[in-house]
Formats: C-alpha cells, sequence, structure tokens
C-alpha cells in the first residue's frame, strides 16, 4: 500500500467515525493538500496551515505550551485545524450542531495516525 | 506621533522574514513551516512575520506576508490599514519579476497606499540594480531601491524613502 492509498484509507474511516463533518483535508504544514474530501482543498489547505501556523505562534507566545487545534467557530458551524505531527494539519468542517467534544476525541486521535503515515 | 504599520510583500525567496528579521528591534514574530515542495529554502512563512523599530522619533510596524500565490487571501488581511508597502523582488532573480509586477498591482489597486520596490541580494552579483529593474516594472526610478536584507544599514534604505514618501503622499 502507498502511502497516499493508506493515508486515503484513515481519512475514510474518519468519515465513517463522523459522518457529519462536512468535509476533511490533510494538508503539509506549509499549505499543500495531500488528501482530502472538499471541492476547495488547495484553498482549505493553504487556510488551514496559516490558521495552524498563527495558532502555534500564538500559543507559543502567550505560554500554552504547544498547539493542539486552532478553532473557529461561525454561527453555521465550526473548522478545527489539528496538529498532525511535524510536518501535517488535520482541518475538519462541521455543522453548528455537531458535538465538537466527539470530534476532538476522534479527530485527536486520527490526527495521531496521520502523523506517524506523514 | 501614530506608529505606521508597513506591509511587507513579495515572491517567495524575496527576503521578506529576513528583512524583518534584520530591522525589528523587537522580537520577532514568525510562523515558519517544513517547505515541502523544491523553492530553494528549507522553511517557508504560512502566516505572517511582525517586528517592529524606530526610524527616528517614528514607530514602524511591519507585518510580512506569505509568499506563495496560495495565500493571497492573507495580503488582503495583512494589508488592512497598512500606510505604506514595501514591495521585495529578489535582484537575482528576474523570472520573478513578472510575479512580483502582478503582486504590486494587486495590492495597490485594493489597498492604494505609497509603495517602494525593494530590489535585494545587491551583495551578490550579478544581480539586477534598481536603475534596470524600475523600467521593467515601469515605475518611477525614485521608487525602487537596491539592498541587502541580511544588512542593518543597507536593508533600512528602501524604509527610510518608503517613509519619506509616506509623508509627501
Amino acid at each position: 500500500m502507498t502511502k497516499q492509498e493508506e493515508l486515503q484509507g484513515i481519512l475514510r474511516e474518519l468519515k465513517q467515525a463522523l459522518p457529519e463533518l462536512r468535509s476533511i483535508v490533510v494538508a503539509s504544514t506549509d499549505g499543500l493538500p495531500i488528501v482530502h474530501d472538499a471541492a476547495d482543498a488547495p484553498r482549505v489547505a493553504a487556510m488551514a496551515a496559516t490558521a495552524l501556523g498563527l495558532g502555534k505562534r500564538i500559543s507559543q507566545t502567550t505560554d500554552l505550551g504547544s498547539l493542539e487545534e486552532t478553532i473557529v467557530r461561525g454561527n453555521q458551524g465550526y473548522f478545527v485545524v489539528y496538529a498532525t505531527g511535524d510536518k501535517g494539519v488535520l482541518a475538519v468542517s462541521a455543522p453548528a450542531d455537531a458535538n465538537l467534544g466527539l470530534i476532538h476525541l476522534e479527530a485527536r486521535s486520527y490526527a495521531a495516525r496521520l502523523a506517524q503515515v506523514l | 506621533m501614530e506608529p505606521l504599520k508597513i506591509v511587507v510583500a513579495g515572491p517567495v525567496g524575496a527576503g521578506k522574514s529576513t528583512f524583518i528579521r534584520t530591522l525589528s528591534e523587537t522580537e520577532v514574530v514568525d510562523t515558519d513551516a517544513l517547505a515541502s515542495e523544491e523553492i530553494g529554502k528549507q522553511t517557508t512563512t504560512v502566516a505572517m512575520d511582525y517586528g517592529t523599530l524606530h526610524l527616528g522619533d517614528q514607530l514602524l510596524y511591519l507585518f510580512g506576508t506569505p509568499g506563495q500565490d496560495r495565500f493571497d487571501f492573507m495580503w488582503d488581511v495583512l494589508s488592512e490599514g497598512a500606510l505604506g508597502l514595501m514591495m521585495l523582488v529578489r535582484g537575482d532573480k528576474p523570472e520573478d519579476f513578472g510575479a512580483a509586477r502582478r503582486l504590486l498591482d494587486y495590492i495597490t489597486s485594493r489597498h492604494p497606499v505609497p509603495y517602494v520596490l525593494g530590489v535585494t541580494r545587491q551583495d551578490q552579483p550579478p544581480v539586477w540594480g534598481p536603475e534596470e529593474v524600475a523600467p521593467f516594472f515601469g515605475v518611477p526610478q525614485e521608487r525602487v531601491v537596491g539592498l541587502n536584507a541580511r544588512d542593518p544599514r543597507s536593508a533600512v534604505g528602501p524604509l527610510v524613502r518608503l517613509l519619506e514618501l509616506m509623508v509627501d503622499e
């Protein structure tokens, strides 16, 4: 199995675990999409890398320790970017009525799996 | 005197982060990530760089943008409220001039502020000098200044010119 296939497999599992997710993008920390199910993946990948990069710096500067995730909450939903090892970011988008606690629980563990493959 | 916000923009590898690190009097806020494509360096800015310095009594805030086009949304975010634009381009990489020209048009059309075009790597010949780059960009000679972004005395030159233009306009 290639790295790409392995990552695709993990992405499929994450979609099954959290069917309410609107989109999932795995990208490099410098903003290039790696695997995704989003129509506008290049743009989302770049924004996810920006959000995570800035989040990391804010976390350092304000003594929050190492960054786990950056959350954007709009009145119609969430966009959450999880740190995925040194090289990657995992961005998920979910509707406003989604269970954010459950999303964190699953996405963090999937981010750890993705990090091992990246 | 009110602090002035200046945006530092330019194609990837122009020397924006170096420029801000060289000039800032305060600890620089940077957002480097490992580069996963071949861009001639190990890391790249994904969100912004931030530094501050004084020119005389005037406090300047420098906001550096990411270089790659995919981060174009940050150009607008960081240009908000800026009073000047420091555009950097590598003098030894004329293939970047087209992209830099488009970027200059993009930002100045949305945020009509005074700008200076800084031509970096003047210490590493063969390199295009400011007098050669100005006609290529079709901008007045007085707006194009050569610099070495690693040398504080050289890097401050284009900022001084920008400040003069900001006072005049």
